[in-house]
């Protein structure tokens, strides 16, 4: 068991001189390796402390932390700190320094040579999904504050850090791109399978982001400490109950993924094609709608033969648009989407934006029922592996894509 | 004698007594600007401590500066040494105060991240803060350049070197042939040196101005208003020098 423990923290107190009550109190806690535990609970309750004691930005006052299976205390405070990935909310990018050199900071003060530096910065650039050819010479503010967020995550990730972590690490950022940098955050995850400490006051993007989550109440205290399923299902007392707050059963839709679900195919067709052939695939395929795509295969419209007037010589702009969604994207999001497009579909896409499948409301319902009826026999909850969702998604998909 | 005739028959001794005053200054200016920043950096994170330093180079400042030369005299007799020594105390105070402002007003978010990420307090200091205050550090180490100029001239009265020499001979024999020359080179040169090692430095504040993009390519916010304006607000608000 002890090989599986990435973090351990027993009885861990910190006390400020000049406050009689701790600001964390006994917190007792292990992180496994691979699984992001989210610390959630109201401000001030004494998250980010906890977690930045783990790399010591805050020295606990008693009790003892773990790192792969070292004390942090036994560390020299600014190495242990190189090695473990740390993303803020501000995101604390150097605004005297391009993305390269914010990136390199770490392998640089790790004794890297500079070919190798520059190798992995743009190894990681590419990574977060920014080209490094266009934005390694950049200056922080000449980046939108997604776009910052992702080199904050680059940097923290640049010598390879086992554990991350991160305090409120997409707070700042507009809803849209916050929802994106989650998706992207976790897709990123499902490759590098990093022990991640996140902590946000967001119970939905707790529920989105984490293995397990910790409620914290005041002073760090664990008020209930599990897997999102079961913290949705059984509350353990009226106060995490309070802080799921109300709509639990909107809120278990945050619980699975498009991946996991199966996709339709639908019938599409270029844009630049003519709208008889529209028809034509119409009529091959029996459905209610085509689906145009551009060039490079990325959906645009729903085509109804309604839409198609006679004597219209071109698709272009014909038809109602698509909402899309990524395959990261949780079903409550694809339920927004689907009410967003009005007809009742929303179009899944790839990294890129390009068509992968469809998802309609019919197919969502039979995924929830589905849902509904595993969590009854599964009162008895499954023993939780800690890659739970990065190993299970995928493969479930394809297999449902190729029934 | 008419003053360009002046300037032409004393050319080689004004272009001397020049070079010395904008020597003896920039030394000063130099050494002050390492002991201010020292003391900056060292004192500006406990209030307690930067307020100290601060009223002591304030309290240094408000010393006329014929009596701090003068007192200077018996420890360090005449000449240049004296001289530097009190241009280099009177340069202190806008280079700490802006010093202070500049570090303090870091974002804290940046002094986290750079702990964050591992740096220890010098490489975070000499890495992200300094760089990051350098343009208000700047701003001081200009007011103070143009303090010491005019402070500089005085110094000739203990025998320092500079353009002072000509004000002093020129006042010393008032009504004599060329006394309204010499006083009238001396102020207009201290003038002229001033404002020309002022733009120098203002060139150099933009040679070091940190975050230029490397390449022009892309598009380029405007910048956003320098801090620099409001901290020279600051130094030089400070106690006028102290007058001969």
């Amino acid at each position: 068991m002890t090989e599986n423990v990435m973090i351990d923290l027993q009885q861990v107190s910190k006390f400020y001189r000049g406050q009689k009550a701790p600001a964390v109190e006994n917190v007792s806690m292990t992180i496994r390796r691979g699984e992001i535990v989210v610390l959630v609970g109201p401000s001030g309750c004494g998250k980010t402390t906890t977690m930045k004691m783990i790399n010591r930005l805050i020295e606990p006052s008693s009790g003892l932390i773990r790192l792969d299976g070292s004390d942090v205390t036994s560390l020299d405070g600014n190495e242990l700190r190189r090695r473990v990935g740390y993303v803020i909310q501000q995101v604390g990018l150097f605004p005297h320094m391009t993305v390269a050199t914010n990136v390199g900071l770490v392998p640089r003060m790790l004794g890297w040579d500079r070919r190798r530096t520059e190798a992995r910065v743009d190894e990681l650039l590419d990574l977060v999904g920014l080209d490094p050819a266009q934005y390694r010479n950049r200056l922080p503010r000449q980046l939108s504050g997604g776009q910052q967020q992702r080199v904050g995550v680059a940097r923290a990730l640049a010598a390879d850090p086992p554990v991350m972590l991160m305090d409120e690490p997409f707070g700042a950022t507009d809803p849209l791109t916050r929802d994106r940098l989650q998706n992207e955050f976790l897709r990123l995850q499902e490759k590098l399978r990093k022990t991640i400490v996140f902590v946000t006051h967001d119970f939905d993007e707790a529920i989105k982001m984490g293995t397990r989550i910790a409620v914290l109440g005041e002073r760090s205290k664990i008020r209930q400490f599990d897997t999102p399923e079961r913290l949705l299902a059984n509350p353990a007392d009226s106060t995490v109950a309070q802080f799921i707050g109300a709509g639990a059963s909107l809120k278990r839709l945050n619980l699975r993924r498009m991946n996991e679900i199966p996709w339709e195919d639908a019938a599409t067709v270029q844009v630049g094609h003519s709208p008889a052939s529209a028809l034509r695939r119409l009529d091959e395929t029996g459905e209610s709608a085509v689906l145009t795509v551009d060039p490079d295969g990325r959906p645009l419209r729903w085509v109804t033969p309604r839409d198609l007037e006679p004597g219209q010589d071109s698709l272009d702009g014909v038809g109602t648009t698509a909402t899309v969604v990524e395959p990261q994207a949780t079903l409550h999001d694809a339920l927004d989407a689907i009410l967003a497009s009005s007809c009742g579909a929303t179009v899944v896409v790839d990294e890129r934006g390009r068509y992968q499948g469809v998802v309609t409301i019919d197919d969502l319902m039979r995924a929830i029922s589905e849902m509904r009826a595993s969590e009854r026999a599964n009162d008895q909850p499954l023993a939780e592996t800690p890659a739970r969702r990065s190993a299970a998604g995928p493969t479930v998909a394809r297999q449902a894509r190729r029934s | 004698m008419t003053f360009p005739e002046y300037l032409q028959s004393r050319r080689d001794l004004l272009l001397a007594q020049t070079l010395e005053h904008a020597t003896i200054v920039l030394t000063s200016i130099a050494l002050a600007t390492v002991i201010g920043v020292l003391l900056a950096v060292a004192t500006y994170r406990s209030p307690r401590a930067r307020g100290i330093v601060t009223a002591i180079a304030a309290a240094i400042l408000t010393i006329p500066s014929f009596a701090l030369l003068g007192l200077l005299i018996t420890p360090l007799g005449l000449g240049y040494v004296p001289a530097m020594v009190a241009l280099t105390l009177y340069a202190l105070l806008p280079i700490i105060r802006n010093t202070v402002v500049g570090l303090t007003e870091i974002d804290p978010a940046l002094t986290e991240a750079a702990r964050g990420i591992g740096m220890g307090r010098l490489r975070s200091l000499a890495t992200v803060e300094i760089p990051l205050a350098w343009p208000v550090i700047l701003a001081g180490i200009r007011v103070s350049t143009q303090m010491t100029m005019g402070i500089a001239a005085i110094a000739a009265y203990v025998g320092g070197p500079g353009l002072g020499n000509q004000i002093f001979s020129g006042l010393a024999n008032l009504g004599g042939v060329n006394s309204l020359n010499q006083a009238l080179v001396g102020t207009v040169g201290v003038v002229v040196l001033a404002v020309v090692v002022d733009l120098a430095l203002g060139l150099l504040g933009v040679l070091t101005r940190t975050g230029r993009p490397r390449r022009s390519a892309g598009y380029v916010r405007p910048r956003p208003l320098r801090r620099a304006s409001t901290a020279a607000t600051v130094a030089t608000s400070s106690p006028t020098p102290g007058g001969p």
